[in-house]
């Protein structure tokens, strides 16, 4: 696993060296692309948004400071070569003789936790960086225009600091401290980030706002009716209702997904998302979260997904991602989470074991 | 490559990947799995359970006493193998496998994490896609992966 990470960081490493002298490619304008399609459309006159998208790419949400949003074809390829690199000597036999791994840990960093993950062989991260207007892109992050999300308010950088200490349910799987660091993190189910806990797919694949997973299981789809659009996301099989032309719920009513709401600007579905769940959580949010994603179809088979989060009491002002949804022809599967979800009860019966050893210990 | 700029090569690149690369798994394997128990196990799929969030192959081994054991490893979500056209029936009853990885902190569970699941030449048996332009539903190249060694 270590080897595996040191390649994976090697790759990357040299990807962000080349976004560092990366050329400005010749830009063209999103309006003149987009408005030149005239898009296949439902009885109500509205396009036809429905299908099955592939959100796999292997554009982060943020781009290095400094470095231009477009890359150049050759960069981009230069780099997409290099991923594909990493994966097929991932795909390498290994010594058939080998010993078991080393004891104490592996070295594997992070969600990893000293022990490895699994085979490679698992994963289907995108290979590709996203495409919009004919641009290869660095980041998701269009607004603000350095690529990079803006600011934390003091009130969101102290949650944020809070959440390191003692971490709860909305943590970051990636930002998991271990039973070591953070023994309290794991004594209780609540505690446990939603992904773990089946609740919600980890990293916002669902959202709003919907983002790539850099694992696998990018499948979503999109079913239209004059009045009501269902997002169906794979991970965790999340489906979000989008009720059309109405007014939000009361505050009071507080959901996983949040209450979205939409309507057509021109050909441009427009989905209005707030009423979270204070334990939703997108990126460090509060219950705050406003959520504005748009859909328009750019071609037979593309959708532009763009998004716009605004929450005043995370961060210093609102900001805009946007990267396109390939229509696919690849089946969603059933994504029963909790039909084998032995890692949670694992997870759980590790740190009481570890509670009674300790205990054990001082009674000694 | 002189070694100082390699450093910094590295040191700056890790510092963009932190700020950059949304890492995420499903769940806190470090809390599962306790590092100070590393295995390796040999022997026979008995069951494959191929199933979300994780899937579990069941390993018989035979100990040096004699005795058997049925140990549990975890890998990854089987949607996008099945993409590929693997299924539970990929990897038959009876195939034998090498599987590196750490047991789970609870020990008298025989459960561990796959970190590695190999046939006994050592060819892996889960290969990664291609992402676009990756082989079509039902295509799992049979002659590398689903052949069960000998």
């Amino acid at each position: 696993m270590r080897n595996r990470l040191v390649v994976l960081a090697g790759v990357l490493a040299l990807a962000a060296l080349l976004a560092l002298t990366l050329i400005p490619a010749a830009a063209q304008t999103a309006k003149a692309a987009s408005k030149a399609y005239n898009p296949p459309r439902l009885p109500d006159g509205h396009p036809d948004l429905q299908g099955t998208y592939d959100l796999a790419t292997i554009t982060p949400m943020e781009r290095a400071a400094g470095t231009p949003l477009v890359l150049t074809k050759e960069q981009a390829l230069k780099l997409e070569t290099q991923r594909a690199a990493l994966r097929e000597r991932e795909d390498q036999p290994i010594d058939a003789n080998r010993s078991a791994p080393p004891k104490g840990g592996d070295g594997s960093p992070g969600p990893y936790g000293n022990v490895g993950g699994y085979n490679y062989g698992w994963l289907d991260p995108g290979s590709t960086f996203t495409v919009v207007n004919g641009e290869k892109r660095a980041s998701l992050v269009i607004d603000p225009a350095d690529g990079r999300v803006p600011p934390r308010t003091a009130a969101g950088k102290k949650r944020m600091a809070e959440f390191a200490e003692r971490p709860t349910s909305d943590a970051q799987e990636s930002n998991d401290p271990g039973l070591e660091k953070a023994p309290g993190a794991y004594d209780d189910p609540e505690r446990r980030p939603l992904g773990e806990r089946c609740i919600l797919g980890f990293g916002s694949t669902s959202g709003p706002p919907a983002l790539p997973d850099y694992f696998y299981n990018n499948l979503h789809q999109i079913v239209q009716t004059p009045d009501s659009v269902m997002i169906l996301t794979e991970m965790v099989h999340d489906a979000r209702t989008v009720r059309m032309n109405a007014q939000h719920l009361p505050k009071t009513y507080r959901l996983w997904l949040g209450d979205s709401v939409g309507h057509w600007e021109g050909d441009t579905l427009v989905v209005d998302t707030t009423n979270f769940s204070d334990k939703t959580r997108f990126y460090g949010s509060t219950e705050n979260l406003h959520v504005i994603e748009r859909f328009t179809r750019v071609d037979d088979k593309t959708l532009l997904y763009r998004f716009t989060i605004d929450d005043p009491s995370t961060w210093t002002k609102p900001w805009t991602g946007e990267y396109a949804w390939p229509a696919t022809d690849k089946h969603i599967y059933e994504y029963a989470c909790h039909e084998a979800n032995y890692a949670l009860t694992d997870i759980l019966k590790g740190a009481r074991l570890r509670d009674q050893e300790q205990s054990a210990k001082s009674t000694k | 490559m002189p070694t100082r700029f390699l450093t910094l090569v590295l040191g700056a690149a890790a510092a963009l990947l932190t700020a950059s690369l949304p890492a995420a798994a499903h769940h806190a394997f470090g809390a599962e799995f306790d590092a100070s128990r590393p295995v390796l196990l040999k022997g026979r799929i008995v069951k494959v359970e191929w199933v979300n969030p994780h899937t579990w192959i069941h390993v018989e081994i035979v100990k040096p006493d004699g005795s058997k054991e049925v140990w549990m490893v975890e890998g990854g979500s089987p949607n996008s193998l099945l993409r590929r056209g693997a299924t539970k029936n990929s990897f038959p009853v009876g195939t034998e496998v090498v599987v590196d990885g750490y047991q789970a902190r609870d020990h008298s569970e025989l459960r561990a994490n796959a970190r590695n699941v190999t046939f006994t030449d050592g060819r892996k048996l889960f290969l990664g896609s291609t992402g676009t332009g990756a082989p079509p539903e039902d295509s799992f190249p049979a002659d590398k992966a689903v052949t069960p060694s000998k």
